[in-house]
């Protein structure tokens, strides 16, 4: 009698046969993605597109076929050309005139030409677990990932066997029905180390076995396919791209155990993969797969697909066999386990696709070879869904062992938009959020447990600044709360509590109180729930908690979404993310919209002292959060505040309100930057008299001498300054702290101090020679220019740095007519300075190198003349989120200099705190003023302090957000009154009608550019280089508000 | 004999037997547990969470109801951690519960309020939504509260492993999980039997019965109506439960007290009837017996019985005696013969009956036992009814003489009195038909055999030189085995008893709540109350039906004979399938 790897010998070579005789192995494949993510990325038109080309040009010798998923989603529809002896060449992003055009250019025109397949890759093009490279190229997509179950997944055409067969399928079913006897297959998987992939990680080869040794003649397969995780969709994909592999796997189990029947349980809203799985079932069928006698042996083994109606707790295994045997789907208590009693009641294996999908690898490749790929103790691959924030989405398969860095930043691409990397989710509902510090942590089932997370059936949702984890967790947990099954009380009932806890918090009605309770409920839940979904529903909760507890207290006590979602708190996301909170922003937006200035100004001008200041260089974080930015660009919300105080100013509007009556207590301010005017506006409004004390010649601190004229005239400043004043403030210029006048003196004088006193000291490079003349900070260089000292910067410059500052001395010194250049470290994505600025730079004519770091200064005659670099390259991630730059080793070079401007960064430069006077005020290791983060006080004798001076360098808004809390505080202060803040959800200032339009209006509504100086004019002056926005432009902008602030709330 | 293991508790170690959960381990040792969704006659299913132990070793909280001991376990059931969490899972349950104990008619006789105090729940902390769903009244049995639903699945488990109905389980996800019926129809359309078993095993009050109390008290405020009631024999076994009396004591008398004292004008023992359903049910058997036609024959008492075979067995009805049960003869007999023998229009008879059971409820309400298109009985109370309304009227039993019950319908044989605990009609129905048939008195008038809780019990009795195999089945899952076993071999038996309720009325749905001694459907419990009735009997001198010489007054005035036109007529009735909403006939 024949074996079993004869028989499939046979049928190969009929297979085969065939393919050679309807001529399709010489002839030319167009593979085109039909999975169902390819579909609904437009795949069909595609397939449709080529169908028509090709029967229209009557091309012959070429197939059009279908394959599964590749795991590229954000690349679909893909197409792959293969012809013989070349490799296979990928088209991505499809669409019908492309097909067109592959069929032009690649067929008829012969213009496109594959890569001669080479040598390494012709050895074995059909080894197992390196085809997808083969297939796919090196990309960074596909480089990490190790591609065992996956391996066929958009390769091969699922629906045809004979492709299936091609990529040695079966082979390890053969191997096991001739060779093995069912005691050895399981000890096979046993030293493979494999572990089930459904989540839980138990050891496959034991389960196996404990079936196998159950003494019930009759016994039961179960593949379990009912994958539910939101974000999940690893096995509908792998059952699209290669159904096969996943029958043989259970054939394979079949006959180590002893069953003849199998299941596959694979929910109903699986169409496709219900559809491929039949074929494959019946084409296996055909072919003596399955059924009676499997290749010539006395085996016989059934497969049934079982359709389950979609419910997330059908995943558990007991719940999943009362919904095989028709009941609700419900878990019991274990044990028994299934494997002593399962499907009715008899002994049952169930197993996930994906471990299914491994035992073919291990029979063929054998279990060393296996056992090598993965760590210590979880061995193999594990198929990921990766989604959410990152440039590839997809589905990936990656070694074990490997690290969630290396997932998210080189397979994944890294974060969307470069916005900042908050959480990784693994296991869905029932995983956890891992935070930044543990993405150096290896995909393992016992690392991931140990962080709180699981690995799960594989969802890897990633997050960034955009999520609110409180939002996420909650998301979760309404998932849970809803398929819970409702059998046992915590998770039925707890998770009820606690998702209307969460609900409370993100409705900003979170109290102290409510955060011990979450986690009173969440540590009840896991410990006492009957099943595992809810012994992990809190998981989410946990693990935010655990990482993200200040977002937790953001939410509850100060009223705070950093990520700006939670609509009960943040009414709308712009208004929300300002720094100086109730700028009034949707209000003044929408008034513009209906073209109502007046009140617009009103508005603007009651919430912020310093509009026309804002209007020009805040650098809008409000923009950032923008939902109008998800859809197509953010609102221009800084120039339609320009615009508001540009026609405040033409019209005369005094937008100034007036001083209140006189109060008792005087008030020193040190430091006329932003933070000090902001707080003596507060103050003068509550009728304090205010002494601000300012040691340069004029005021303003940074705005007047380090922020260029051209993006803030001297003119505009010095206006609403006055304005402030105007209110009674005292001004002294020329008058240091310290120097001109003592610290202890103002003390004396005054009954409260507020310290502004800036950052305005630039930080030393730490290379040798940067104390040469023809070394001058940035701030030190932007200073002198804007007070117009004359210095010698010569004809060439180089900046270093990436920051505002670095951008502000380039381009300074490029309009005085120096050729300067500016160096950075890391590239363009880490640059600290803000993309429009850069972007600016960049169009200035401005030279940015990239990835180049100084290493010395060398001097001539006295002075610098050149400055030694070395390049760098990106290695891993650093704490601040971003990839640490490494010098490359003898990359060294020279280039020529005048003048080297280091604008790294500054700190602030207070002698007269550090020279003995400022008893009780503490000082960081970054020499900035330590103050309570809520009162700014300093704990010291009435003495506040805020903006750069605390903060280090930072925005405009930052410090004015300072100046106005230490005001009210000061207030408190001076009255006697506890030093305590009172935190609110944000409101809008006043309720604006939202402007109706018809469909044709709103599709005609134009979108502007803002207007900016023409480059011509930018050489050799510093007109101010935006333009702002015509009354026309700006009504356009703001009707294309979405006014989030007239949004229901859920 | 099973081996002896060693568990530490507390501390402490005991010996225990191996292969039992912690629950019964510690239930022997002296440790009872807080639990909810347990119960003791129904599968496991560890869905309340309350029971929970710490474990050594395990990671999380062990439910002792479903984990078994092993050796060397280490168990702890007190610690704070422990009763922080039993607390919490109770108080979860709680906040999903209506907070009005003072209306509810199971105030002082609830699990969960007992448990609550038991755990010590002082302050509540996670209040919530709660559910909100409408209250079903629609089945003249059984009223359904899902509000007061704490989803522990008692119910349903019952109705489907003990009576083999499955009208109720669980639908719903999360926190929208609710028992319900088929389709979520009212209870009356659903195949419900109106047992009411599931009313004695739900802890709260989510399931009772459909109170009539405020009517009957209406009726006895009114002048109008001769006000007649009659009481069945369960009933006087069990209601000194619901004032406080242990098990088992006999209430005969003080029952007949309190009713003339709540306003009845007469008292009748239903147990008279059920001498009068002997003597037709006796000769109906003999008569199929001899002929052979439709037997077995199977008794017609238990009207949730009928139910269910009208619906699951619709092919046995022929073989179910035609015989009205003794509430709907009492009932019959009392607008017919006794209008006419008082000369008094049936209109102006209110006919009240006193059962244990909360089928009767909805027997008065079939259509095929009205007379003349009014109901034969008019109001039906439980058990538990009727005790509220003594216990509501101000009626102090201590200072209540024991009276006897009125003339004409007032005496019974013992075999009346047993007709209330399982196997007693068939132990009543062979004392008469015996001796019909062979004209002679038989010797030891105890059926041993037919006695006793067993689910199923058989006998054979010897009628001369035929072979009599009778069997008596009680709970509807048992009833279910036999008629699979006639269906197989339809000769097995010639004479069937079924009671719905397992036990017989004297567990009936409407029987007072076993209280904080007993569980529902305890053995010791039906013990004790079966053991009022087996006492009764033998205290009698009159032991078997036709004896009765009221019962030979009725036929001689009245009916003629057994079986006769009249009695046919009058005390007989048919049955018709009944098919499941969604269940149509071919």
């Amino acid at each position: 009698m024949a074996t079993a790897i004869e028989n499939l010998k046979s049928i190969k070579q009929g297979a085969i046969q065939d393919l050679i005789e309807k001529g399709l192995l010489s002839s030319t494949r167009i593979y085109v993605g039909m999975s169902t993510c390819e579909i609904a990325a437009g795949s069909k038109d595609v397939w449709d597109t080529f169908q028509k080309e090709i029967a229209d040009n009557s091309i012959k010798d070429v197939q059009l076929k279908q394959k599964g998923c590749a795991g590229r989603c954000n690349l679909e529809p893909t197409v792959e050309v293969l012809q013989a002896g070349k490799v296979p060449f990928k088209y991505i992003n499809v669409n019908s005139a492309k097909a067109k055009e592959i069929i032009k250019k690649h067929l008829l025109e012969n213009s496109v030409q594959s890569a001669e397949r080479s040598e390494s890759l012709k050895t074995d093009p059909f080894m197992l677990t390196d085809r997808s490279k083969f297939v796919f190229g090196d990309v960074d997509f596909f480089s990490k990932q190790k591609r065992i179950t996956l391996r066929n997944c958009g390769i091969i055409d699922p629906e045809s066997i004979d492709d299936y067969l091609s990529v040695r399928g079966y082979e390890s079913l053969a191997k096991v029905l001739t060779d093995y006897t069912p005691g050895q297959v399981i000890e096979e998987i046993t030293k493979s180390g494999l572990r089930g992939r459904g989540g839980g990680g138990f050891p496959t080869g034991l389960k196996w076995k404990l079936v196998a040794q159950e003494e019930e003649k009759e016994k039961y397969i179960i593949c379990n396919a009912d994958e539910g995780d939101p974000g999940a969709f690893m096995d509908r994909s792998a059952l699209e791209g290669d159904p096969h592999i996943v029958i043989e796997g259970m054939v394979i189990a079949g006959y180590a155990i002893g069953a003849k029947k199998g299941f596959v349980y694979i929910r109903a809203e699986y169409p496709l993969a219900i559809d491929r799985l039949r074929i494959a079932i019946k084409d296996a069928e055909k072919n003596g797969f399955l059924g009676k006698k499997i290749l010539g042996t006395d085996f016989d083994f059934d497969i049934e697909l079982v359709l389950g109606a979609g419910a997330f707790v059908c995943g558990e295994e007991t719940a999943l066999i009362h919904s095989i045997e028709g009941g609700r789907g419900v878990p019991t208590i274990k044990p028994p386990y299934p494997a002593a009693r399962g499907l009715w009641n008899k002994p049952t294996l169930i197993n996930n696709v994906e471990t299914f999908a491994n035992i073919g690898v291990i029979i063929l490749d054998g279990y060393e070879n296996f056992a090598l790929i993965g760590t210590k103790e979880s061995k193999g691959t594990k198929v990921f869904a990766l989604s959410g924030k990152v440039n590839n989405t997809g589905l990936i398969e990656v070694p074990m062992g490997i690290t969630l860095r290396e997932i998210v930043y080189d397979i994944g691409g890294g974060i969307k938009d470069n916005k900042k990397f908050k959480a990784l989710l693994t296991g869905g509902p029932s995983g956890g959020c891992i935070p930044e510090e543990f993405l150096d942590s290896t995909v393992d089932y016992d690392s991931l447990k140990s962080l709180g997370s699981i690995m799960g059936s594989g969802g890897m949702i990633v997050l960034d600044e955009d999520d609110c984890m409180i939002d996420i967790a909650r998301y979760f947990l309404e998932f849970t709360q809803n398929e819970s099954c409702g059998k046992c009380t915590p998770c039925r009932e707890g998770t009820k509590r606690m998702l209307e806890i969460l609900t409370k918090i993100t409705a900003g009605n979170g109290e102290e109180e409510d955060i011990e309770k979450l986690m009173r409920l969440a540590n009840l839940i896991k410990k006492t729930a009957l099943c595992g979904l809810g012994q992990s529903a809190p998981n989410p909760v946990l693990t935010t908690m655990k990482y993200f507890k200040n977002e937790y207290d953001e939410h509850v006590r100060l009223k705070k979404c950093r990520a700006a979602v939670c609509k009960g708190i943040i009414s709308s996301p712009c208004q929300h993310s300002c720094f100086i909170g109730g700028s009034g922003i949707p209000s003044y937006i929408g008034l513009i919209a209906q073209e109502k200035f007046d009140k617009a100004v009103k508005i603007l001008y009651s919430e912020n002292p310093l509009p026309i200041i804002c209007g020009r260089v805040c650098h809008h974080p409000c923009e950032s959060k923008c939902r109008r930015g998800k859809i197509d660009k953010p609102i221009a919300i800084r120039e339609i505040k320009r615009f508001l105080t540009d026609y405040a100013m033409e019209n005369k509007m005094d937008g100034m309100p007036v001083a209140g009556d006189e109060k008792e207590g005087k008030v020193a301010v040190i430091g006329s930057g932003p933070a000090g005017l902001t707080c003596a506006y507060y103050l003068a409004l509550e009728g304090y008299k205010v002494t601000i004390f300012e040691k340069l010649p004029v005021a303003g601190g940074m705005l007047a001498v380090a922020i260029p004229e051209y993006r803030l005239p001297k003119a505009l400043l010095k206006y609403e300054i006055n304005n402030i004043l105007s209110l009674g403030i005292q001004l002294k210029l020329n008058t240091e702290v310290g120097k001109d006048i003592s610290f202890s003196d103002i003390k004396k004088e005054f009954k409260a101090i507020f310290i502004a006193a800036g950052a305005h000291k630039g930080l030393k490079l730490g290379i040798p020679g940067e104390d040469l003349p023809g070394v001058i900070d940035a701030v030190e260089l932007l200073r002198d220019i804007n007070l117009g000292i004359k210095i010698n910067i010569g004809q060439k410059a180089a900046v270093i740095g990436g920051g505002n500052a670095a951008i502000d001395a380039v381009r300074t010194l490029n309009r005085l007519g120096v050729k300067a250049e500016l160096l950075y470290r890391r590239t363009k994505n880490e640059m600290p300075a803000w993309q429009e600025e850069i972007d600016e730079a960049i169009k200035e004519g401005i030279n940015i190198q990239y990835l180049v770091a100084p290493v010395r200064a060398i001097a001539e005659n006295g002075r610098i003349k050149k400055l030694e670099c070395i390049r760098m390259e990106l290695g891993g991630i650093d704490k601040s989120g971003r990839r640490r730059p490494v010098p490359k080793e003898g990359s060294e070079f020279i280039i020529e200099i005048d003048t080297l401007v280091p604008a790294i960064s500054q700190e602030p430069d207070i002698d007269f705190v550090t020279s003995g006077n400022g008893d009780g005020i503490k000082l960081s290791k970054w020499k900035t003023i330590e103050v309570n983060d809520e009162t700014y006080y300093t704990g010291s004798d009435g003495i506040f302090a805020g903006g750069d001076v605390v903060l280090g360098p930072k925005t405009v808004t930052e410090a004015m957000s300072h100046g106005k809390v230490a005001a009210g505080m000061i207030d408190k202060y001076i009255k006697g009154e506890e030093l305590t803040r009172k935190y609110s959800v944000t409101k809008p200032a006043v309720d604006v009608a939202i402007v109706e339009m018809t469909e044709e209006e709103i599709e005609s509504l134009e979108r502007f550019d803002i207007p900016m100086l023409e480059m011509s004019q930018r050489k050799g002056n510093f007109i101010e280089t935006e333009l702002g926005f015509s009354m026309h432009q700006a009504v356009c902008e703001a009707k294309h508000c979405l006014r989030c602030d007239k949004e229901e709330k859920e | 004999m099973s081996d002896t293991i060693k568990i530490n508790v507390n501390n402490k170690d005991y010996d225990v037997e191996a292969g039992q959960t912690i629950m019964q381990a510690l239930d022997k040792i002296g440790f009872h547990i807080p639990r909810l969704c347990y119960h003791p006659k129904l599968s496991v299913e560890g869905a309340c969470r309350i029971c929970i132990v710490e474990v050594e070793g395990a990671a999380n909280y062990v439910t002792s109801c479903t984990a078994k001991v092993a050796a060397g376990m280490k168990v702890r059931t007190n610690t704070a951690d422990l009763r922080k969490a039993r607390r919490d899972l109770l108080e979860l349950i709680l906040d999903n519960h209506p907070i009005d104990c003072n209306t509810c008619e199971r105030d002082s006789n609830c699990e969960l309020q007992g448990l609550s105090r038991s755990i010590g729940i002082k302050k509540r902390h996670f209040t919530g939504e709660k559910k909100l769903y409408d209250i079903d009244l629609s089945s003249p049995s059984i009223t359904r509260d899902p509000n007061k639903c704490i989803l522990c699945g008692r119910c349903v488990r019952l109705c489907a492993e003990i009576q083999g109905v499955n009208a109720i389980n669980f639908a719903g996800r999360g926190f929208n999980s609710v028992v319900m019926t088929a389709y979520n129809n009212p209870i009356s359309r659903s195949v419900c039997i109106n047992c009411g078993q599931c009313i004695n095993v739900c802890p709260t009050a989510a399931l009772s019965e459909k109170y009539y109390t405020v009517e009957l008290f209406r009726e006895l405020s009114s002048d109008k109506k001769l006000k007649i009631v009659q009481v069945a024999p369960a009933v006087r076994a069990a209601i000194g439960e619901a004032f406080g009396f242990p098990a088992g004591t006999n209430f005969e008398k003080q029952t007949v007290a309190a009713l003339r004292k709540l306003g009845f004008d007469l008292v009748f023992d239903t147990q008279f009837s059920a001498d009068l359903t002997i003597m037709e049910e006796g000769y109906e058997f003999l008569e199929r017996f001899t002929t052979g036609r439709d037997l077995p024959m199977i008794t017609s008492c238990s009207p949730a019985w009928i139910k269910y075979a009208e619906q699951f067995h619709p092919e046995i009805l022929p073989n179910i005696s035609t015989c009205k049960s003794p509430m709907s003869m009492m009932s019959s007999v009392l607008k017919t013969y006794y209008a006419q023998k008082r000369g008094i229009d049936p209109k102006d008879i209110l006919s009240v009956a006193v059962m244990p059971c909360t089928a009767k409820k909805y027997e008065a309400e079939r259509e095929e036992l009205s007379l003349d298109g009014a109901k034969l009985t008019d109001i039906v109370v439980t058990t538990r009814e009727i005790a509220w309304m003594i216990k509501s009227a101000g009626i102090d039993l201590s200072k209540t003489e024991g009276e006897e019950f009125d003339n004409l319908f007032g005496f019974s044989s013992g075999a009346a009195t047993i007709f209330g605990v399982t196997g007693g009609v068939m132990e009543a129905a062979l004392r008469t038909a015996y001796e019909v048939y062979m004209g002679e008195s038989i010797i030891d008038i105890e059926f041993a055999a037919l006695r006793g809780f067993a689910g199923i019990k058989e006998a054979k009795v010897m009628l001369g030189d035929k072979e009599v195999r009778v069997a008596v089945a009680h709970g509807l899952g048992n009833a279910n085995i036999v008629i699979d076993m006639i269906k197989k071999d339809p000769d097995r038996f010639h004479f069937i008893e079924i009671m719905s309720c397992p036990g017989g009325c004297i567990n009936g749905g409407g029987q007072p709540y076993a209280g904080s001694e007993y569980v529902a459907l305890d053995e010791e419990l039906l013990k004790k109350r079966a053991s009022v009735l087996y006492a009764l009997d033998r205290a009698k001198t009159i032991r078997r039906s036709h004896e009765n010489p009221e019962i030979q007054r009725i036929y001689k005035e009245f009916f003629e004979r057994p079986l006769g036109p009249k009695s046919h007529k009058i005390l007989h009735t048919n049955y018709k399938q009944k098919y499941p909403t969604g269940v149509y006939k071919k």
